[in-house]
């Protein structure tokens, strides 16, 4: 069953095609990666996708309803979430209260028994209980079930930006995965990662991907990685699809090699 | 909230009403106003620090909001005879002229126009950014002073209202200040206040994460200009008399140095600085007045002690540039963990 598709989806910025009619199919359960050089236009069909940017031309559906133009916070709430290139974390903010505010948009009770809720005082719970301390009771236990998930349950309490690099990356995808996606985009995760920290990502994705029953969309430049881990692979160069298919078709492809080292004299 | 913490918090109400008790009795009626100032400006400060600190909209409409409920509060608990006074030139409107209401509840519709009016200026200035947000609220604000000095049959334009009833009192002021406390501890330890923060530390990801950011932006906003409004209220009830050149940018000012002072995003900084700045600001008239020690007299120089604030603040925007508390803020458990971590009682060395 198709989960995600683009169709023809075009980004210019003024006379700048950055990129162009990409078309894209994920389905169900897969892990797709999107792969190309510097410049080649990944993050912005990331952004896209995800309502930061209007495409130019083209249309984008999800679970088969079209949502191109809508915003980002409609997309999540349709169950699609994202990480970030450069980690976007809320850097003030505790560690578990970066997880608790991605569940904030499933939130049942309104302004005022929010605030109600809060003012209540515990010992008479036994009495009555409001609406919204119960809610914040399942996302309290759904953000620690998260945060151990990811192996940062010991620093729930820390700042977001006191976690090494590795564990910040962590802390994203478990801030995406309490918004319950459906499909989950995840820009470079190997990004700035030791040898061992991209080693353990690989299993890490598969893991939740079983764990959370998830369709996951990549984008990443770790090959290793890449090969070793996608269903299949759309390579971008100058904003065109150059290439599309499973790993072993990739390495292989004349083009893809081209794109990535230049075209030799004599050939 | 924890068993401990609410008795805590009760008993310290309960020593605060006793305070206000013994102080409504015995102190003179300068020492009185001083702290109903202090109390207003902890209700005003808390408001713009919902906005400004919270939510990390960088406003700077607070005087307008502020005009609104003090006005609508005025208005609502003159007595007809005292408005038929006051309106000498041209007379007041019509259905406002016979209105008189319970403070309690002219306050509240004070809160709640000012809200509305929040509503509708943010609807537009709320898809700005920054400084042109800052710019935007300031022109709105700007426009109802214009607008309050132009509708003479309603607000007597640059007369200004006169024998405006004095109800604001201590357990009023010190009342709405707990009231507004509560609300807004409530409010930013809420699922809401968090989000409000996430929209504070990155737009970007907060929509990423499904944050609706235009309704939630709306929301502190609203909720920030009905606090104002409230205590413009509190305020022109406690003065008795107000006009529009009261609600010039300065009063903003006044509010946003509270909060820049006492943390900006810090419930309990705001307290105390509003406390340590209102009444400095009444406790320094010294400086401006001329000063004989005896030997060498210096000439007062009207305005001294602003200069003092000037120099606080810039003295804590270069060097302490989170303000007293930062984003932190002081409580009950905070409180203890201090004394039971204490590197040299008992326990620090047995571990």
């Amino acid at each position: 069953m198709t989960l995600l598709k683009t169709d023809h989806i075009t980004m210019r910025f003024g006379g700048l095609t950055a990129v162009k009619e990409f078309n894209l199919e994920i389905n169900k359960g897969e892990i797709v990666a999107l792969i190309g050089p510097n410049g080649a236009g990944k993050t912005t069909a990331f952004n896209m996708i995800t309502g930061v940017y209007r495409p130019t031309e083209g249309q984008i559906f999800f679970n088969n309803q079209e949502i191109t133009g809508l915003k980002s916070h409609d997309i999540t709430k349709r169950g699609m979430a994202r990480t970030f290139q450069n980690i976007r974390l809320f850097k003030e903010l505790s560690v578990l209260d970066n997880v608790f505010i991605a569940n904030h948009l499933h939130l049942k009770a309104n302004l005022l028994q929010a605030v109600g809720g809060k003012m209540y005082p515990d010992f008479l719970d036994k009495l009555w209980q409001p609406k919204y301390k119960r809610e914040e009771k399942e996302i309290l236990e759904k953000s620690y079930m998260l945060l151990e998930k990811v192996g940062l349950l010991d620093q729930k309490d820390e700042k977001a930006t006191s976690l090494p690099y590795g564990l910040q990356r962590k802390l994203e995808i478990a801030r995406a995965l309490a918004t319950n996606p459906q499909l989950l985009l995840l820009d470079e995760p190997a990004a700035g990662m030791n040898p061992k920290e991209t080693n353990d990502l690989t299993g890490f994705i598969r893991q939740i991907r079983e764990d959370f029953d998830l369709t996951i969309f990549l984008i990443e430049h770790h090959m290793q990685v890449v090969m070793d881990i996608s269903d299949r692979i759309y390579v971008l160069d100058y904003g065109i699809t150059i290439a599309e298919g499973n790993p072993y078709e990739i390495q292989n492809n004349q083009r893809v090699v081209e794109a990535y080292l230049g075209v030799s004299e004599d050939a | 909230m924890k068993k401990r913490n609410i008795i805590l918090t009760i008993s310290c109400i309960a020593l605060l009403a006793l305070f206000i008790w013994y102080a409504d009795g015995s102190f003179d009626s300068y020492q009185k106003r001083i702290l109903n100032l202090c109390a207003i400006y902890v209700i005003l400060g808390l408001s713009m620090n919902l906005i400004n600190g919270f939510t990390g909209l960088f406003s700077l409409g607070h005087a307008g909001f502020m005009a609104v409920g003090a006005y609508t509060t005025a208005l609502l608990t003159m007595t007809p005879e005292s408005k038929a006074a006051t309106f000498f030139l041209e007379p007041i409107a019509a259905p406002l002229a016979n209105i008189t209401m319970p403070f309690f509840m002219a306050l509240l519709l004070g809160g709640l126009l000012s809200a509305f009016v929040a509503f509708l200026i943010g609807a537009p200035t709320l898809r700005l950014k920054g400084d042109y947000l800052a710019i935007a609220t300031l022109g709105f604000s700007e426009i109802i002073r214009i607008i309050f000095t132009n509708t003479q049959n309603i607000t007597n334009g640059p007369l200004g209202l006169k024998s405006i009833p004095n109800f604001t009192n201590l357990w009023w002021s010190f009342g709405t200040m707990i009231f507004t406390l509560v609300v807004m501890i409530a409010l930013i330890n809420s699922s809401y206040g968090k989000a409000f923060k996430a929209i504070r530390e990155d737009e970007i990801a907060a929509e990423s994460m499904g944050i609706n950011l235009f309704q939630h932006k709306v929301m502190s906003f609203v909720i920030g200009a009905f606090f104002a409004g409230i205590g413009g209220g509190l305020l022109g009830n406690l003065l008795g008399a107000i006009n529009p050149m009261m609600f010039r940018f300065i009063l903003t000012f006044n509010v946003l140095l509270i909060i820049v002072l006492g943390g900006m995003g810090s419930v309990t900084g705001t307290v105390i600085s509003a406390f340590v700045v209102t009444s400095g600001l009444e406790y320094l008239r010294v400086l401006d007045e001329s000063i004989n020690l005896g030997f060498i007299k210096f000439e007062g120089i009207a305005g001294l002690r602003m200069v003092v604030f000037s120099t606080l603040l810039m003295i804590v925007v270069i060097f302490f540039r989170n303000g007293l508390m930062g984003t932190k803020e002081f409580g009950w458990d905070k409180f203890f963990n201090f004394f039971n971590r204490r590197p040299f009682s008992k326990k620090g060395v047995g571990q």
